[in-house]
């Protein structure tokens, strides 16, 4: 593989008391310079009922996105499927799909929220379930043809999705996965295992021996697209990124331990409340250009990714610097990678 | 006439051989002229598995959409609430408002196609007890920090819609109506009754009735705003009018007769499947701009409606007969309506 994709996560998250109008109106900006520096692809995730902090919903602002930045590829990363009902995705990623040219990807996973599961009135135990059964009944939609389908909690009576996909068979499917079940899910069902953010690159290592060993059992090869998520803090110099990056990974790591993202993750790497220092290592890409260009050659040389979903504006970074560090990324970064492949 | 809306319906629907792309195309396109010619608001319905028309998403379309057209009101017209989970509707219909600077109108209504209940995993029988839940938890999750609630379909517990809508306390919330029990649902637990483009004029007058004694009931005062939908099309002429129209609109409502739009319908007035000239008659607003406009003036004076939401396009009319129409709507009929 001799290409690198670079993408930018969107969180849109953002304390109560923000002005929301106008931090929309900065990520159009970002969104604006990123379509005019070259960048591949915007995600935005999915979480409900995220108070006390704000966050825009992933369908509404993609498909606003989209308007401000006509040749990026929109990663929806990840939804939340087990909560969902399969005709709903598959109808409004076909309408996405058609409007945007055929620049959607599809990532999905689990979700591990006791909040989201009971708002959506899904047992938890049936998450697996509806997850696997909501993703066959997706891809079959995406056919285009009529569907009829029984599952646990929807049936499908000669069902069709109202308009085609551009992409055929059907957008990529990048399956979200930190544990070791859901990685071999992952390598099972989706077009390529979407590697998470949180965990260190040799728990990774680890994993990747599982994901392939699952690919070959199911016969399926090496996706060529391997993507992974990364908090990328770069900055002129080593010691500005490390200023940049410590308040913000902070509050941000807080926040998803309340939540229990720790949970599900690998015995052996998941407090995630650990000191920032050791907290960094292996896991968020810190540095100048030269320094974050040779990390981001390491990630490629030891797993194979190919490309790289940064996320650049931790909580409280202020506009001016996310855009000064997207263009320094452009500029000094991209063709450092580009030419170390 | 204190003021009078005028909004555009973009059924989105399309004959099953259309390139969508080019139609979508072309949707941006009216919105663009619709936010250009002073058009108040642009709807979306919503429909799934749509044969045998294509159609787009309603969330991802307005959401969209809006870009093109800054001016204009986004209408949720409508959603099917008894399809949803709450907390998703409320989050994603706030963060439009937000996206959009306050200009969502949250529409919603029963559905009555069985395939669509069949996929959301639930019934025709259950449809009244969630669509009622379900608007009082996403007016709740609205205005409260965190909810704590029982659904028979999903339990808020200290759940949020943390991002607020921009629009206090809320968008409205129109509720769409064929029947006479709904009317009065829609009187007990909406801002407004949102008319339906199919009932006969005569009907809705009688129904106006119904729905104004629902209101005094529930100590409620009739709504500032009064919206309806209406089938529209205007040309030199009602002879030319109806020659251009027939055969789009014809097939759509061919479509709503096979659907089993009719079957929601009062009695005396649920048959979609007549002869075109009848079913015409007193129920689309049809003919020269002078006639277009005396037929709106009229339908004002005797109900109270104030917002129009008009669709002009109907599957298989092409792109120049609708900008036409638009054109000659703003034109011609909007400031004789005004001056009315």
């Amino acid at each position: 593989m001799t290409t690198m994709q670079f993408g930018v996560m969107q969180r849109g998250v953002f304390p109560q008391g923000e002005d929301m109008r106008a931090r929309f109106g900065e990520l159009m900006e970002q969104a604006r310079l990123m379509e005019k520096l070259g960048y591949d692809s915007i995600t935005k995730g999915s979480h409900y009922s995220t108070y006390p902090m704000h966050e825009m919903m992933q369908i509404p602002y993609l498909c606003r996105v989209m308007a401000e930045a006509p040749s990026l590829r929109l990663n929806a990363g990840i939804v939340l499927l087990a909560l969902q009902k399969p005709l709903d995705v598959a109808e409004q990623f076909a309408t996405m799909d058609l409007m945007s040219g055929g620049r959607m990807i599809f990532g999905c996973a689990l979700g591990y929220r006791d909040v989201e599961y009971k708002g959506f009135g899904v047992p938890r135990g049936a998450g697996r379930k509806r997850f696997e059964e909501n993703l066959e009944a997706v891809k079959r939609l995406w056919s285009g043809e009529p569907v009829s389908m029984k599952g646990s909690h929807f049936e499908l009576d000669g069902a069709r999705i109202s308009v085609p996909l551009v992409q055929k068979p059907h957008p990529p499917i990048w399956v979200g996965a930190n544990a070791d079940p859901a990685i071999e899910r992952a390598a099972r069902l989706g077009d390529c295992w979407y590697v998470n953010p949180h965990q260190r690159l040799d728990t990774l290592e680890r994993q990747l021996v599982l994901y392939k060993r699952t690919l070959d059992e199911e016969g399926k090869p090496f996706p060529a697209e391997f993507p992974i998520r990364r908090e990328v803090f770069c900055a002129p110099t080593h010691e500005e990124a490390i200023r940049i990056a410590g308040p913000s990974l902070k509050s941000m790591y807080e926040a998803y331990e309340e939540w229990g993202q720790d949970k599900v993750m690998p015995e052996g790497d998941n407090d995630i409340s650990m000191r920032y220092a050791e907290l960094a290592k292996g896991r968020f890409i810190v540095g100048s250009p030269d320094e974050v260009a040779e990390e981001m050659l390491h990630y490629h040389r030891v797993l194979g990714v190919n490309h790289i979903i940064m996320s650049v504006q931790g909580t409280g970074l202020p506009q001016s610097q996310t855009l000064e560090t997207l263009e320094l990324i452009a500029a000094e970064v991209f063709p450092k990678v580009r030419q170390g492949l | 006439m204190a003021d009078m809306q005028f909004g555009l319906m973009m059924r989105g629907q399309f004959p099953a051989e259309d390139d969508m792309q080019q139609r979508f195309a072309e949707l941006m396109e009216q919105a663009r002229t619709a936010n250009k010619l002073g058009y108040a608001s642009l709807t979306n319905g919503m429909h799934y598995s749509s044969a045998p028309f294509q159609d787009f998403q309603q969330m991802p379309f307005l959401s969209r959409i809006m870009a093109e057209a800054p001016g204009m009101r986004l209408n949720f017209g409508i959603i099917l609430l008894s399809l949803s989970k709450p907390l998703d509707i409320a989050e994603c219909l706030a963060t439009v408002d937000v996206l959009s600077g306050g200009k969502v109108i949250f529409g919603a209504a029963l559905g009555y196609r069985e395939v669509e209940f069949l996929a959301f995993g639930t019934s025709q029988k259950e449809r009244v007890l969630r669509f009622e839940e379900n608007l009082e938890a996403i007016k709740r999750l609205w205005t409260e920090d965190t909810v704590d609630m029982k659904g028979s379909h999903f339990e808020l517990k200290g759940a949020s819609c943390a991002l607020k809508p921009i629009q206090k306390p809320h968008p409205p919330i129109w509720i769409g109506a064929n029947a006479d029990p709904a009317i009065e649902r829609a009187a007990r637990i909406g801002d407004c009754w949102y008319v339906n483009p199919h009932n006969r004029i005569d009907t809705i007058i009688r129904q106006t009735e119904l729905y104004r004694r629902a209101l005094d009931a529930c100590g409620k005062p009739f709504p500032d705003e009064f919206p309806a939908r209406r089938e529209v099309f205007v040309a030199e002429s009602r002879e030319k009018a109806m020659e251009l129209c027939k055969p789009f609109l014809k097939k759509k409502y061919a479509a709503y007769h096979e659907w089993g739009q009719d079957k929601a319908m009062p009695e005396g007035d649920d048959d979609l499947g007549l002869d075109f000239d009848d079913l015409v008659r007193d129920r689309f607003l049809i003919g020269s701009p002078d006639e277009v406009a005396e037929q709106m003036i009229d339908l004002n004076r005797q109900t109270g409606i104030n917002h129009l939401i008009m669709s002009v396009q109907w599957p298989g009319m092409p792109q120049s007969m609708v900008l036409d129409v638009l054109h000659m709507l703003a034109e011609d009929v909007f400031p004789k309506v005004r001056q009315g």
